[in-house]
């Protein structure tokens, strides 16, 4: 690693070692008594050898799949919806007000009616993470397709192309960034749904059962163990996505 | 080889409808093209040349009059009209060697033919080695170069050529009409190009049909029949130039009675 | 045209067929209500449903219904209430966490210092979502107003100070350089080059950020407060009063949409008095 690289390194891991610092320095000299401040060895010990610590890991797995499950419905469905509305101008007409209006509609608000209508299981949460892909997905796949550039139709059909060779090999690889703008923004979308849906609906296993559960019990270390694991899946789709996008886009990058 | 085609044009009328008001943009137009002729078609904006091409590839259809190729009337686009755009239209997600593929997407060709013939495509505009590149990382005249491959290589009876340099600069412009030369000499297809530059119409062209606007029509067809390849330094091609250019001059002020002072040159008129 | 009319009018009559003008009125009118089909024809199901009893009132209520809960509501002001409160925690979190948003956003972006030593700690932050935050934040806090201004601030803080960040950095170092060349002094150069060209991204970051702020609120108020429209959806979902739960989502929505709407016409306020301050 070259030199500069190391200084920004170095400046990056600062401001977070001078906070744990901070933290660790209360508990230690007992500079508050507020019983947030868990020693951090506490924390570790909790990670690495405690029943719960060790259940957490799976708890993760299992709020990844939900999460993962409902994403691949919504995207799925929006890719369909969006592409279906942009060929068609005058299906985009016809549900473009109706869309639109429910689109206004902030995500949560959508929640207790869904528990009403549908319980509190794991289909509820399912289909609150898919709901919660689905609109990005649509929004901007509707973009994509509607914004080829016409000097590029005109060669399409210089060069003949058939309707379905127009939309495979014009309209969907045109609108590819945009439609993957979509996916980043229900792929974020989707974490934080599956987060919402286990903390409000608070019935089966979860990540969000923890956080829920931790912070009525008050265990602290438990709390930001979920909350580091949290993070550390929302960094992983992050790159997940920006590397997938780096390789399906790569003519953009020269 | 392919087979050059010829065109004609009879009578070709062209309206626009602005505001319920029709406008016509081409008047009367009346076009005999033998096969194998460059024809080049110059004239100030407005006056519907780019329409005109529009019309003879089939992108727009609406029109009074008839457009025939080989005795066939045109309808709509055909791999038998090629043609090159003022901007490269490139896809830019594919390669210089898929972008050229597009034409041949609905050939009878096989696989290694296309792959044949692409190839060869590459080489005449000579962008042999950049076969894998991307658009972005072509420069301008690179990336006409291969909208030009494009154009080639389904083998089209007419190539159309809609100011297709005019967003280059002067250095490549000049490059690239010498090779263009070069390819139409050994393609020996009919050609028809649109544009502004008068000496880049001479150049190329053995016909140079120069074009009024307000409506559209056709003022008068200069015949350039000198050999290929050309100079611009020679003489006789100055003189074509200067008498095409002729067209595009102000008119005259009368000359005063007492006419002595007039320079005897007066038509000598520069743009 | 009116001659040209006449003569339509006149041969449609003789030949009693449609003049081309009417066929074109028609088609322009179908044209304009063809969205409205839908949602027409969906609230005309639900009428007829709720009517004729095929779904059941706790389901879903009558339109009625609805129409008349939310016509108490706004009588007796208590929807105005629990609409005043929401907007005043959402719009004092949305101001102040874009304010220190464009602040921390400014700093980093123009010195790389600043960015080195910040801009990972924020990016950590941003990469745990809203709800990852709240219990952490409810026992810091409480669940009192604080809480809540407090989330919504940091729902809004986290993209704009990010985005902002990226733009100032993306801002194309010749056009800075034509600013020198021109002897712009640092202060210049930020405002006549810099911030106008970064000035698009952030915007789009602002208007994100108040969709952030208003789904944060939304969120607060369902888990952790005693009045606000969230409150509200909550309160009367335990009380199985779906008819108040569906104006106050419609109620959540309009006001959404209103916060954009504004939104924009700030933004078209200040593109016009950017126009004007260079003529």
């Amino acid at each position: 690693m070259n030199a500069i690289a190391f200084r920004r390194l170095r400046r990056g891991l600062t401001l977070p070692a001078l906070l744990l610092l901070i933290w660790w320095a209360t508990y230690q000299f007992g500079l508050s008594d507020s019983r947030l401040f868990v020693p951090p060895g506490k924390l570790l010990d909790t990670a690495l050898n405690s029943a719960e610590g060790r259940a957490i890991w799976s708890t993760l797995g299992l709020s990844l799949a939900r999460g993962l499950t409902g994403l691949a419905i919504g995207i799925s469905l929006g890719l369909a919806v969006g592409v279906l509305l942009g060929v068609s101008r005058r299906l985009e007409r016809f549900f473009g007000l109706t869309l639109h209006s429910i689109k206004q509609v902030s995500l949560f608000a959508w929640l207790p009616l869904l528990t009403l209508w549908f319980g509190f299981g794991e289909s509820s949460k399912l289909a609150f993470i898919a709901w919660a892909a689905f609109f990005p997905v649509l929004l901007n796949t509707l973009e994509g397709v509607c914004s080829v550039p016409r000097e590029l139709v005109e060669v399409s059909r210089v060069s003949g192309f058939t309707r379905w060779q127009t939309f495979s090999r014009l309209i969907l690889p045109s609108a590819l960034p945009s439609i993957f703008n979509g996916v980043y923004l229900a792929l974020m979308f989707a974490w934080l749904a599956t987060l919402g849906a286990e903390y409000m609906l608070g019935s089966g296993d979860g990540i969000g059962v923890v956080l829920m559960e931790s912070r009525a019990e008050f265990r602290i270390d438990l709390m930001l163990l979920a909350i580091a694991l949290v993070g550390l899946i929302g960094f992983l789709l992050d790159i997940t996505a920006k590397a997938l996008e780096r390789r399906l886009l790569r003519w953009r990058n020269h | 080889m392919a087979q050059a085609a010829a065109l004609e044009i009879r009578h070709l009328n062209k309206q626009y409808h602005v505001e319920n008001r029709p406008l016509t943009v081409l008047q009367d137009i009346n076009l005999n093209i033998r096969p194998g002729e460059f024809i080049s078609i110059v004239g100030a904006s407005g006056c519907g040349k780019s329409t005109l091409l529009r019309l003879i590839v089939g992108l727009e259809n609406e029109h009074q009059g008839e457009i025939l190729s080989d005795g066939e009337k045109i309808q709509g686009t055909s791999l038998a009209r090629g043609i090159v755009f003022q901007e490269h239209r490139l896809f830019p997600w594919l390669t210089v060697e898929q972008n050229i593929a597009v034409s041949l997407i609905n050939s009878a060709l096989s696989a290694s033919e296309r792959h044949e013939t692409v190839r060869k495509h590459i080489e005449m505009v000579g962008l042999t080695g950049f076969e894998n590149a991307y658009p972005a990382q072509l420069s301008g005249g690179m990336s006409q170069r291969v909208a030009i491959a494009r154009a080639l290589v389904a083998r089209p009876g007419i190539l159309l050529l809609d100011e297709p340099f005019g967003a280059l600069d002067a250095l490549t412009r000049s490059h690239l009409q010498r090779e263009l030369q070069a390819i139409l000499k050994q393609e020996g297809i009919t050609a028809i190009m649109v544009t502004h530059d008068v000496e880049e119409a001479v150049f190329l062209g053995d016909r140079v049909v120069v074009m009024e606007p307000r409506p559209g029509r056709i003022k008068r067809i200069v015949e350039v029949p000198l050999a290929r390849p050309r100079e611009r330094s020679g003489q006789r091609f100055s003189a074509i130039r200067d008498d095409v250019m002729v067209e595009f001059s102000e008119p005259q002020p009368e000359p005063a009675p007492l006419a002595d002072s007039a320079p005897q040159d007066g038509w000598r008129i520069t743009w | 045209m009116n001659v040209s009319r006449a003569s339509h009018l006149a041969t449609s009559v003789a030949g009693g067929m449609q003049s081309p003008w009417q066929s074109t009125q028609l088609k322009r009118i179908g044209h304009l209500l063809w969205p409205l089909l839908l949602p027409f024809s969906l609230g005309l199901f639900w009428w007829l449903g709720s009517r004729q009893e095929w779904v059941a009132s706790q389901v879903l209520p009558a339109p009625d219904i609805v129409l008349e809960s939310a016509r108490d509501l706004i009588g007796n002001g208590l929807l105005q209430e629990h609409v005043l409160i929401s907007l005043w925690r959402v719009l004092l979190g949305f101001l102040l966490g874009s304010a220190l948003g464009l602040l921390l956003g400014a700093a980093m972006g123009l010195s790389e210092t600043t960015s080195d030593y910040l801009y990972p700690l924020l990016r950590l932050v941003a990469y745990v979502p809203l709800l990852g935050w709240l219990p952490l934040l409810m026992i810091l806090f409480g669940i009192g107003e604080t809480l809540k201004i407090i989330l919504v601030a940091q729902a809004a803080m986290l993209p704009v100070a990010l985005n902002t960040s990226n733009a100032i950095r993306a801002v194309p170092r010749r056009l800075i350089e034509v600013g020198q060349v021109y002897g712009f002094s640092q202060t210049q150069v930020l405002t006549k080059v810099i911030i106008p060209a970064a000035f698009p991204s952030i915007w789009s970051s602002i208007r994100y950020a108040l969709t952030k702020s208003w789904l944060a609120l939304v969120v607060v108020e369902l888990l952790a407060s005693s009045e606000g429209l969230g409150f509200l959806m909550v309160d009367s979902r335990q009380l199985f009063q779906l008819d108040v739960m569906l104006v106050a989502v419609a109620a959540i929505g309009l006001i959404g949409y209103l916060l954009d709407l504004g939104l924009a016409l700030v933004e078209r306020r200040i593109l016009r008095w950017r126009r004007a301050s260079f003529e």
